[in-house]
């Protein structure tokens, strides 16, 4: 019996090592394949993704908390404005905009995370939802600051001095350095004395609080460094597509980071790379048939929670482990 | 002034009662399922197209096309509840996800048989009471006391029959129900039927005075959603207090301040309440 464990241990990690491997590679030559075809299209869709998995990534980092935001994308709105307002209103570089976006995206989550943490499961579902639609109908009901339903044009593009990002091959490279970057961040804070607090509140929060782990103080952290994540998406977002309005932070993007997340893998630091690099670019591909993408994006979420509920990342691990068991 | 006062509590409890026939069946699906279940508009949305087909285009009397949608979501509740939710029992935050994944399904499929323009429906009956400059249309007359019908049909169901007894015994103590010999396994298909029947009857009620089109479930999906976080998830004392106070609010503050101020007005209120009492105002306390 022992014997026959270690020999699967043996093949699993074999099957993890060429699995990583082939998965590098896979994710070299999707970011590269823009720079290969060449088409604009092609640009526009890897830099979407890019943006997706910067969000998502933020959206990854409060669940390692054990909770779970439906007003994600609310907060890639707060970064977006932000940004825009200060490139816009007070003429401040773009990198100043965007500092700014993630500063004020981390201060609202610092202000509203500790009463809004004590909410637990479906309940802290419940209020960011509730916060979400809030966020839309107060930017409507203040044109001055948002543009109102009509929305704000022009923003300017990204520019380092000189250097102007206003087109899509331009634009890339910076959000796919971000993209690393975050992904990188993200797996620094796993790793970290924080990241192993993160697991222990999300595997059993009172035992967690019982072994002296400030729990409050760890899930406004989670739920910061994740906000923060989605102001910094909200900010490029804004100066990539030029134009922001309220309806663009609509309750839907919220539901689409969660369904990256819950369909690439809601714990794993690649999940929302998976999830992002697979759902983005459906819509592009289905354009004819956007109805037929939902059903796809719904069935594709039931199918994956039921039978793979670590998401897409954990499949070859399953495979090697159904392997094994031959 | 006093007139306008009036007018708007006048309208407050009508849309209070609409309120409540989605809130119930929203909030009995989550006191049995534990399940938040996103999907409960779109219920609604097929509710109305099923009246729509049935009364409008096929020529049935309207408590025909009523008894037509009932009956189709209790089969389609069972059947969903089967397929889609039974896999995540005791995972309230899954359940909660795959029913995002049912709405996507439920409302592009609509969106693909029947294309995104807006139907509209004939009225039942057209003309207005006026009661000394207070003004009540018959259509809406008709949704009130229909509404009023199914609610107190479901409220003797709920309190008198065995079945009803049952269900409660549930909502309350899952496990002693159980000891008490409650089939668990069949109560869930029962709930979930109901609770998509009820949002089914709503709208096909709704149909006449609001249009038919795949998007039709948002707005009182969002409306079930207030009501509950109000009154307390599994809560249907709760739901009946919230939804008559939601339907007060809203009909005050959008006469005096505008419909767009309403609706910020209510969200910052359901925001307030969470923070003071989580559970809503009159929902258990959860662990």
């Amino acid at each position: 019996m022992e014997k026959s464990t270690a020999q699967t241990g043996v093949t699993q990690a074999s099957f993890w090592t060429v699995g990583r491997g082939a998965f590098a590679l896979a994710l070299l030559a999707a970011a590269l394949f823009p720079v290969i075809s060449g088409s604009t299209f092609h640009f526009h869709i890897a830099i979407m993704i890019c943006l997706a998995i910067i969000a998502t990534m933020g959206l990854g980092v409060i669940a390692r908390v054990g909770q779970l935001s439906l007003c994600h994308g609310a907060f890639v709105g707060v970064g977006a404005y932000t940004s825009m307002l200060m490139v816009m209103r007070l003429d401040l570089p773009f990198m100043a905009g965007v500092v700014a976006a993630v500063v004020v995206t981390s201060l609202v989550a610092a202000l509203i995370g500790g009463p809004l943490l004590r909410l637990r499961g479906v309940y802290f579902v419940l209020i960011t939802f509730a916060l979400n639609e809030l966020f839309r109908l107060v930017m409507l009901e203040f044109p001055g600051l948002s543009g109102g339903s009509s929305g704000i044009a022009n923003i300017p593009a990204a520019s380092f001095g000189s250097l102007v990002l206003d087109e899509k091959a331009t634009f890339y490279p910076l959000a796919l350095i971000s993209a690393v970057l975050v992904v990188a961040l993200v797996a620094l804070v796993d790793r970290s004395m924080i990241g192993r607090r993160f697991s222990a509140v999300e595997e059993n929060i009172t035992l967690a609080e019982s072994t002296g782990i400030a729990t409050a103080r760890t899930q406004n952290l989670a739920f910061i460094i994740g906000s923060g994540i989605a102001g910094f998406a909200g900010a490029l977002m804004a100066h990539y597509i030029g134009f922001l309005s309220p309806e663009t932070f609509h309750f839907e993007l919220s539901v689409s980071y969660i369904i990256m997340l819950v369909v690439g893998g809601r714990l794993a630091l690649w999940g929302p790379v998976v999830g992002a690099l697979i759902l983005t670019p459906l819509p592009e591909f289905l354009r004819g048939a956007m109805e037929f993408q939902h059903v796809f994006y719904g069935v594709a979420l039931i199918v994956i929670l039921s039978f793979l509920p670590n998401g897409l990342v954990s499949l070859p691990e399953r495979l090697a482990r159904l392997g094994g068991r031959k | 002034m006093s007139f306008l006062i009036i007018q708007s509590l006048v309208n407050g409890v009508i849309l209070g009662l609409l309120y409540l026939l989605m809130a119930i069946g929203f909030t009995l699906v989550f006191g049995i399922m534990r399940v938040v279940n996103f999907a409960h508009g779109e219920f609604y949305m097929l509710g109305a197209f099923a009246a729509y087909f049935a009364f409008a285009v096929a020529g049935l009397p309207y408590p025909v096309a009523v008894a037509g949608a009932f009956g189709g979501a209790i089969v389609l509740g069972a059947i969903i509840e089967r397929v889609v939710f039974r896999p995540f029992r005791g995972d309230e935050l899954s359940g909660m996800i795959a029913s995002i994944g049912l709405a996507l399904i439920l409302q592009n499929l609509a969106l693909i048989a029947f294309g995104p323009d807006p139907l509209s429906m004939p009225s039942l009956v057209s003309g207005a009471y006026n009661w000394g400059g207070i003004i009540l249309p018959k259509s809406r007359v008709v949704v009130i006391l229909g509404s009023m019908v199914i609610l107190a049909i479901f409220y003797y169901f709920l309190m008198h029959t065995r079945t009803g007894r049952a269900l409660r015994a549930l909502v309350q103590d899952r496990e002693i129900a159980a000891a008490y010999g409650v089939r668990v396994e069949l109560m869930y298909p029962l709930g979930l039927a109901l609770g998509a029947a009820l949002a089914a009857m709503a709208g096909a009620f709704m149909a006449p005075l609001f249009g038919v089109s795949p998007f039709v479930g948002g707005t009182p999906l969002l409306k079930a959603f207030i009501v509950v976080i109000l009154g307390g998830l599994g809560s249907i004392p709760g739901a009946v207090i919230a939804s008559m106070l939601l339907g007060l609010i809203e009909s005050t503050t959008s006469t005096f301040f505008g419909a767009s101020t309403a609706d910020i007005v209510v969200f910052a209120l359901v925001i307030a309440v969470l923070l003071v009492r989580p559970s809503g105002l009159l929902g258990h306390k959860e662990a």
